[in-house]
């Protein structure tokens, strides 16, 4: 099996599906000369064509509403959004297009579309390349939400997006595009090369979307979380000694309900971590998933861990991004004596 | 008839035309404080005990009756002092003499109270703090978390405190067998146990059905080789985990196919009227021994079931009537009772009838036996039927000629499953 990071590995999952369905083609900013500010589609235009991998203008509400229409008519779009950030010009066009189509039509017309777009700090973005908007895409009806948190997981999501007949918004966390990174920024960085979920299968492969993954098996509590988020929360359960369940989400809608409750129900207590904004994050549906579900069990009130609520500084990156010492802080008030 | 602040619990009717109730246990003693709904006394009618929630949230004032106690419907069963009253209305207390309680004994239950726990003063004005797994641990175990007092941070009811609770609870008028425990070494000479509960209504209606009953026993050996056989196939085509088919249910279907032919024997005796009601449906109790003692929970119109069917519904009412999850209607109306004692089936026994029906089948243990069989000595699986019948309405003839008939179905059992009528069936 092939060593890939999570760029490869997306670049892989473009390439399969490129190669095995004429229907997909990709549009996005710098995608297709260029291969991408991230070289998530390196190499690709120059394999498929200037028909396929489509270098579009600097307009993401043009990007999407094109792939929409291509999508009716019968293709298959892959837009990227080069950051999260700029999604927002797309906004009225996902929601009030691309999201109801199927719904406003009765069925008569739907979209496959993927929107890819690079999400998260830690890479000294600043508040305009650092942003994770998942939150306001898992409040709007009609879209699933995905948010992968390895290569392997990456490429065999961005296929089953890719095959889905309905829109799909794909996050790709871009601290994780080179490895596996557990929120301290003093640390020599790690290569995917050296981690197992670094093996990637070429070719067609798929993970399920709504499919929870245990990433480790634990009694003391429970931690939900996806993304970037997963390696600090295994760091932070670790570096305390609790023996933590730990569930990286990698689909936040459709949403594994089954495994996070029979995690929760098994240990009585739990933390939830994103790296987005704490009031009305995705973390809140969770939490109020959970207590609808697992009441009885609770052995302590729920933790949340989450950006603070203000746009995701320059300065201080590493005072926003929610590492391993605040996760620490919510296992040990979960972790409080029942 | 209440003073301002407290409210007077009547004993609840329980359904079916209860007039009394007998007290098993009380969870709360008077200067208990209970939340609304809580269990507050276990009280039991005919078969069934049932929890009685508190209707209001409150202090115990006082309670009537101790376990064993029969407490008529309507009458005062606890007396409540409201929450938030006890600043208004000091003198309440002294209220409470319709329950006979004077203020002396009422003042030394609120000291004990107070001495008790700080925590149960403080929850008069604050919520009890838990975690909800804790609450619900509670709820199971029949315990007010207002009793608990909390070890954790902040005063905090934690897991560990509601075991020790659970360890240490005491009834309120339990026997005083262990308050009066001598020393460790010399053990007492004997105990007491009150005759309470089901275990007083197992009593009652065993010396009833003795007392009234002429029982005319009869026992008959049966051939169960052929039983057996279809038994160990039928169980053998099963999957690995399903529950094996004893031969209760085949036995049970063979006696419903020949209580068509002997109505007299499925009837329930109504005294008052001196009527026999003979049904045509078979309502089987099946007598099932449980931690609290005997119960006969009935499966409604065996004849009904098909045969795995009514394997399964056996088990589930007998699965009921050992943990207690019986319906009350589960527990009473069958028309005639089968009695297995499985392994310690013995070889004969003298089944009491479960009045008011008219018999009772007993089953004895299969076990092979060398018997003559043409002639020639052959292994046989032999099972005895013991049965009991109403003298006065069933004639010996009639219970043997039963007897022989359910034999001949259990002999034959392919005959059990032959829909075309036998000889004498209507």
């Amino acid at each position: 099996m092939a060593q890939m990071n999570m760029i490869q590995a997306l670049n892989s999952a473009m390439d399969a599906m490129l190669e095995s369905d004429p229907t997909v083609i990709l549009m996005g900013e710098d995608i297709g000369y260029f291969g991408g500010v991230f070289r998530a589609t390196e190499g690709l235009q120059r394999k498929y064509g200037e028909q396929r991998v489509i270098d579009t203008p600097i307009a993401e509400g043009a990007i999407i509403g094109a792939a929409i229409g291509m999508a009716v008519g019968g293709l298959r779009p892959v837009a990227e959004i080069q950051f999260a950030d700029y999604i927002y010009p797309g906004f009225d066009q996902i929601v009030s297009e691309l999201a109801r189509l199927r719904y406003r039509s009765a069925g008569d017309f739907f979209a496959p579309v993927t929107i890819r777009t690079p999400c998260g700090g830690g890479i000294r973005g600043g508040q305009t390349h650092s942003q994770s908007p998942e939150g306001i895409f898992t409040h709007v009806s009609g879209i699933k939400v995905i948010m992968p948190s390895n290569p392997y997981d990456a490429k065999g999501l961005l296929i089953t997006a890719i095959e889905d007949d309905d829109p799909v918004v794909f996050f790709e966390p871009k601290r994780l595009y080179n490895g596996p990174f557990d929120g301290d920024p003093n640390k020599a960085a790690v290569p995917w090369s050296t981690h197992p979920k670094g093996e990637v299968p070429e070719g067609v492969y798929r993970v399920p979307f709504g499919k929870a993954d245990v990433v480790r098996n634990g009694s003391d509590l429970t931690i939900i979380t996806y993304g970037t988020m997963v390696f600090v929360a295994t760091l932070a359960a670790a570096s305390l000694g609790v023996d933590a369940e730990i569930i990286d989400l990698r689909s936040l809608v459709p949403l594994d309900v089954d495994t996070i409750c029979s995690s929760v129900k098994k240990t009585g207590r739990c933390v939830v971590a994103h790296e987005a904004t704490r009031f009305s994050g995705f973390g809140a549906e969770l939490l109020a998933i959970i207590q609808e579900e697992c009441f009885w069990d609770l052995e302590a009130p729920i933790q949340r861990v989450a950006g603070w609520d203000t746009p995701y500084p320059h300065a201080f990156e590493w005072e926003y991004f929610p590492g391993p010492a605040r996760v620490g802080t919510a296992i040990k008030a979960a972790m409080e004596p029942a | 008839m209440s003073a301002r602040g407290e409210y007077v619990f009547k004993m609840p009717d329980l359904g079916e035309g209860t007039v009394e109730a007998e007290i098993v246990r009380w969870y709360a003693k008077p200067g208990d404080l209970v939340d609304e709904d809580q269990a507050i006394v276990e009280v039991m009618t005919d078969k069934a005990s049932v929890e009685v929630p508190a209707p209001v949230s409150g202090r115990v004032l006082s309670v009537t009756g101790t376990p064993g106690d029969k407490v008529a419907v309507g009458s005062p069963l606890i007396v409540f002092e409201l929450l938030g009253s006890t600043d208004t209305a000091p003198e309440t207390p002294a209220a409470a003499s319709p329950t006979g309680m004077t203020g002396e004994a009422l003042a030394s239950a609120a000291s004990t109270a107070s001495t008790a726990s700080t925590a149960s003063t403080e929850a008069t004005t604050k919520r009890v703090m838990t975690s909800p797994a804790n609450r619900r641990r509670a709820r199971e175990a029949g315990i007010s978390l207002n009793n608990v007092v909390g070890t954790g941070p902040r005063g905090r009811i934690v897991r560990n405190d509601i075991a020790a609770a659970s360890r240490s609870r005491t009834l309120p008028g339990a026997p005083p067998t262990t308050a009066a425990t001598p020393a460790a070494s010399e053990a007492p000479a004997t105990s007491e146990i009150k005759v309470i509960g089901l275990r007083r209504l197992i009593a009652e209606r065993m010396s009833e059905a003795k007392r009234n009953i002429p029982h005319f026993a009869y026992v008959e050996e049966v051939d169960v080789t052929e039983l057996e056989s279809l038994r160990a196939h039928l169980n053998s085509q099963q999957a690995r985990a399903a529950a094996t088919l004893t031969y209760l249910p085949l036995v049970v279907l063979a006696l419903v196919r020949t209580l068509r032919v002997f109505p007299q024997c499925n009837v329930r005796y109504d005294a008052e009227r001196g009527v026999l009601v003979r049904y045509s449906p078979v309502h089987v109790g099946i007598a099932t021994q449980t931690p609290d003692g005997l119960k006969v929970p009935v499966v409604r119109d065996a004849g009904s079931l098909p045969l795995w069917a009514l394997a399964a519904a056996i088990r589930a009412v007998a699965e009921r009537a050992r943990t207690n999850k019986s319906p009350r209607e589960e527990l009473s109306g069958s028309t005639i009772t089968v009695t297995s004692l499985g392994k310690l089936g013995g070889i004969a026994s003298t089944p009491v009838i479960n009045a008011p029906e008219v018999a009772i089948v007993g089953l004895n243990k299969a076990v092979e036996r060398p018997v003559v069989l043409h002639g020639a000595i052959a292994v046989r699986r032999i099972m005895n039927l013991s049965s009991s019948f109403d003298h006065r309405f069933v004639d010996g003839h009639d219970a043997a000629a039963m007897i022989q008939r359910l034999k001949t179905y259990l002999e034959h059992p392919a005959s059990i499953f032959i829909a075309d009528p036998s000889p004498g069936e209507s």
